[in-house]
C-alpha cells in the first residue's frame, strides 16, 4: 500500500519525460560562447556614496543626543582615541537606518517569527530602524522613571552601569524590549561605525585604522610581501582618499 | 558551329579569369586591411562599410558614408575611375570633394595596381540601404567647393616615391606607412588648416581627446627604445613590453595592424625606426617636490597595486610607467584620459585577455590626478613635463557625458 513505489509509467508520464529531457538537451546547446573583449565601458565607476555629515535624517534631536552618548561610552575618549561620538559612529548609524540595512531590503523578513537560538540572531518581526525608533524610546521611558534623567545626563559611571545591565538583561525595558538584544545591536553598529571607511560616515581621519595599524582599502602587498617582521610603512587610506593626497606647502 | 566553338573558348577561359579575379578580390581585401577602411566607415556592430560614427574633427562633424555598392545610398553607381579620382584626388563620383577626414592625402600615394584591386574587393561587399548625411560642417565649411582652394594650397596629386638607397622593406614599410595604412593622418602634427605638417611626420599630434604619440625613432618620446620586433608584437597584438594599445590606436589594431602580414609589419617598423627625430629631447625641468610628494602617495594609494611601487607593470597585463611612450608624450592628453576613464586593451588573437584600467575619476580631483602624472612623468628616469590641473580639467569636460 506504499504509495511512494507504485508510480506506474503512463502514457503521459513518458511523453513529459521525454518532452523534460528534449527541453534540457536543447537549452545545454544554447550555452553561450562569449569571444572577443571582455565588457568593459570608459568612465563606469560604482563607488560607495560619500556620507556628507551635518544633520539627521533618522534621528529626531533626542534620539541622536541619546545615541551620541551611547557610542561615546562604547568608544570612550582616551589615550588610543577619540570617542565614538567625535569618530562620527551616530552619523554612521543615522544613515545606515535610512538605507538597505535600515529597512532590511535585502533579507527575507517574512513570517512565521519564532524565537530563534541565541546564535542565530534576532528572529523577529521588526527591522533595524523600527528596534532603533522603539528601543531608544523605552530606554529614555526607563530612565525617566527609575532616575528622573536622561541617558546624557547620567555620570559615566552610571551609564556604564544601565549598559552594562542592558547586556546582561536586568533592566526591563518598556514595550517589551529585548535590553541584551538591543545592546547587541547599539554594539555591533557602534563598532561598525568605528571601524567602517569613514566614506560611510564613522572612523573620522581613519582614526581606528591609525590606531590599529590598518592599512585600508589597498589591495596589492607585492612590493613588501617578503619583508617578514617590519611594519608596513604606509599610512591607510580611505575610499574617498588621504591627507596625504594634498600637496603640502610648509 | 561558331557559337559552339565561341562558347567553347569560353568556358576554357571563364576558369582562369574567375581564379585571376578572386585573387584581385583577396589582394584588394588585404588593401582594405591596409587601409583600415572599416575603421572609420563600419560602425561599431554594424554592417561592414554602411557608415560608421561621426569624426569629431576640429572644424566640425563628419560622417563616414556607406561605401557598400548599394545604388541609392551607397557607391553602387560609381565607376572604378571615379573611385581612382577619389582615391587618387578627393574628388569622387560626380565630382564631389571630399573632405580630407578621409585621408586621400596619403591614399594618393597608393599604386594604381592596388586601389584597382581595392575597388575589385569593394564591389563584392554585401549592398547595405543606409542612408548616411556625411556632411554636417557649419557654414560655411559645409561647402565642399572650398576644398578646391583647400587642396590648391595643401594637396597635390601624388605616387609613391621609392628611395632606391633603401632595401625593399624599408620601402615597403615606406610604402605602407605614407599611403595606405595613413599613419600620419593621426600621428602627424596638423596645420591650422588641417594640414599634416611633412616637417613634424609622425612626431605626435592631438585628436578626437587623444594624443597619438611620436612614432618616429626619437629615443624619448618615439619608439627609440623598442626594437623592431617590439614594433611588430605591439601592431600585431596591441600590446608589448613597452606600452598597451587604447583608444583609436586599438580600434587601428583590431581592425587593421593585427590583420596585416608579419613581413608587411616587419617593412612598417623597419621604416619608423629609420625615421629621425631630434625634438622634444630636452630634459623636462625638475618637477616641485612638494607636488611629487603628494603625486607618490596618491601613486602608491591608486596606482602601485598594478603598475607596481616601481612602476615596472607585469609584463603584458599591467603596462610598465618606465619609458612608457603614453607617459613620455610632451601632451598629456592620453594620459589624463586614460587615467580619468580608463582604458581596455584590445582584443587580437596575439593577446586575448583585454586586462582593463578602471576609471578613476570619481576618486579623483583634478589637482590630484596632475600630481600623480606629474611624479609619473618625473619618476624611474621618466623625464617629461609636469602636468597642470587645467590640463586634467580640459580632458574632464571633454568626457563629461
Amino acid at each position: 500500500m506504499d504509495r511512494h513505489n507504485t508510480v506506474q509509467l503512463s502514457r503521459r508520464l513518458f511523453l513529459s519525460s521525454v518532452a523534460m529531457f528534449t527541453v534540457t538537451a536543447t537549452s545545454a546547446s544554447f550555452a553561450r560562447s562569449l569571444s572577443g573583449s571582455l565588457p568593459w565601458a570608459p568612465m563606469s565607476s560604482d563607488p560607495p556614496m560619500q556620507v556628507v555629515s551635518g544633520g539627521w535624517q533618522f534621528f529626531t534631536p533626542q534620539e541622536a543626543a541619546l545615541v551620541e552618548a551611547i557610542v561615546d561610552r562604547i568608544v570612550p575618549a582616551d589615550d588610543l582615541s577619540m570617542g565614538g561620538k567625535e569618530a562620527g559612529c551616530a552619523v554612521y548609524i543615522d544613515r545606515q537606518l535610512t538605507g538597505a540595512f535600515g529597512t532590511s531590503s535585502r533579507l527575507y523578513t517574512q513570517g512565521p517569527f519564532l524565537p530563534g537560538l541565541p546564535t542565530q540572531g534576532y528572529q523577529g518581526e521588526a527591522n533595524p530602524a523600527q528596534r532603533y525608533r522603539v528601543g531608544l524610546a523605552s530606554i529614555d521611558a526607563f530612565l525617566k522613571q527609575r532616575d528622573g534623567k536622561t541617558f546624557a545626563e547620567l555620570q559615566p559611571a552610571d551609564q556604564d552601569a544601565f549598559l552594562a545591565a542592558m547586556e546582561a538583561g536586568k533592566v526591563d525595558l518598556p514595550n517589551g524590549v529585548k535590553a541584551p538584544g538591543f545592546f547587541g545591536l547599539l554594539l555591533q553598529n557602534t563598532m561598525e561605525g568605528f571601524f567602517a571607511d569613514p566614506v560611510y560616515g564613522g572612523n573620522k581621519d581613519m582614526v581606528s585604522w591609525r590606531m590599529l595599524g590598518f592599512p585600508g582599502a589597498r589591495y596589492d602587498y607585492r612590493d613588501h610581501v617578503s619583508k617578514h617582521n617590519q611594519p608596513y610603512p604606509r599610512p591607510p587610506v580611505s575610499i574617498e582618499g588621504s591627507p596625504e593626497w594634498l600637496v603640502k606647502r610648509s | 558551329m561558331l557559337a559552339a566553338t565561341a562558347g567553347a573558348a569560353l568556358l576554357a577561359i571563364t576558369p582562369v579569369l574567375a581564379a585571376d579575379q578572386a585573387d584581385q578580390i583577396i589582394r584588394g581585401q588585404y588593401q582594405a586591411v591596409l587601409g583600415d577602411c572599416a575603421g572609420c566607415h563600419t560602425r561599431p556592430g554594424g554592417k561592414p562599410l554602411a557608415g560608421g560614427l561621426p569624426l569629431e574633427t576640429p572644424f566640425g562633424a563628419l560622417v563616414p558614408p556607406n561605401i557598400t555598392p548599394d545604388h541609392e545610398t551607397g557607391i553602387g553607381n560609381w565607376s572604378e575611375t571615379d573611385f581612382r579620382n577619389m582615391m587618387k584626388s578627393g574628388v569622387g563620383h560626380n565630382g564631389v570633394r571630399l573632405y580630407p577626414a578621409m585621408p586621400y592625402p596619403a591614399y594618393t600615394r597608393m599604386t594604381e595596381q592596388d586601389i584597382s584591386n581595392l575597388w575589385a574587393y569593394m564591389t563584392t561587399v554585401e549592398p547595405v540601404s543606409n542612408k548616411v548625411e556625411a556632411n554636417q560642417l557649419p557654414f560655411p565649411l559645409n561647402i565642399r567647393l572650398a576644398m578646391w582652394g583647400w587642396n590648391l594650397l595643401n594637396f597635390s596629386e601624388a605616387s609613391f616615391q621609392a628611395d632606391p638607397s633603401k632595401s625593399a622593406e624599408w620601402n615597403r614599410g615606406a610604402y605602407i606607412v605614407q599611403g595606405a595604412g595613413h599613419c600620419g593622418t593621426c600621428h602627424t602634427p596638423k596645420s591650422f588648416l588641417g594640414a599634416d605638417q611633412d616637417s613634424s611626420f609622425l612626431q605626435g599630434a592631438s585628436l578626437q581627446g587623444w594624443f597619438a604619440p611620436d612614432i618616429t625613432n626619437n629615443a624619448q618620446s618615439g619608439l627609440g627604445k623598442w626594437s623592431e620586433e617590439d614594433v611588430v608584437t605591439y601592431l600585431k597584438t596591441g600590446v608589448n613590453a613597452h606600452s598597451i594599445a587604447s583608444g583609436p590606436m586599438a580600434e587601428a589594431v583590431e581592425n587593421s595592424t593585427s590583420k596585416m602580414t608579419d613581413p608587411d609589419l616587419k617593412a612598417v617598423a623597419v621604416y619608423l625606426k629609420s625615421l629621425g627625430s631630434d625634438t622634444g629631447n630636452a630634459q623636462a625641468p625638475k618637477p616641485d617636490e612638494a607636488r611629487m610628494a603628494a603625486g607618490e602617495a596618491i601613486y602608491h594609494d591608486n596606482c602601485s597595486a598594478c603598475h607596481g611601487g616601481d612602476g615596472a607593470g607585469a609584463g603584458a597585463l599591467f603596462p610598465t610607467l618606465v619609458g612608457n611612450s603614453i607617459v613620455a608624450q610632451g601632451n598629456p592628453e592620453t594620459l589624463a584620459r586614460v587615467v580619468l576613464a580608463g582604458s581596455q586593451a584590445v582584443h587580437t588573437t596575439g593577446a586575448p585577455t583585454t586586462p582593463s584600467m578602471p576609471s578613476l575619476a570619481w576618486r579623483l580631483k583634478d589637482q590630484e590626478v596632475a600630481d600623480v602624472l606629474t611624479y609619473v612623468r618625473g619618476s624611474w628616469g621618466n623625464s617629461a613635463p609636469a602636468v597642470s590641473s587645467d590640463d586634467i580639467a580640459a580632458v574632464r569636460k571633454e568626457l563629461a557625458p
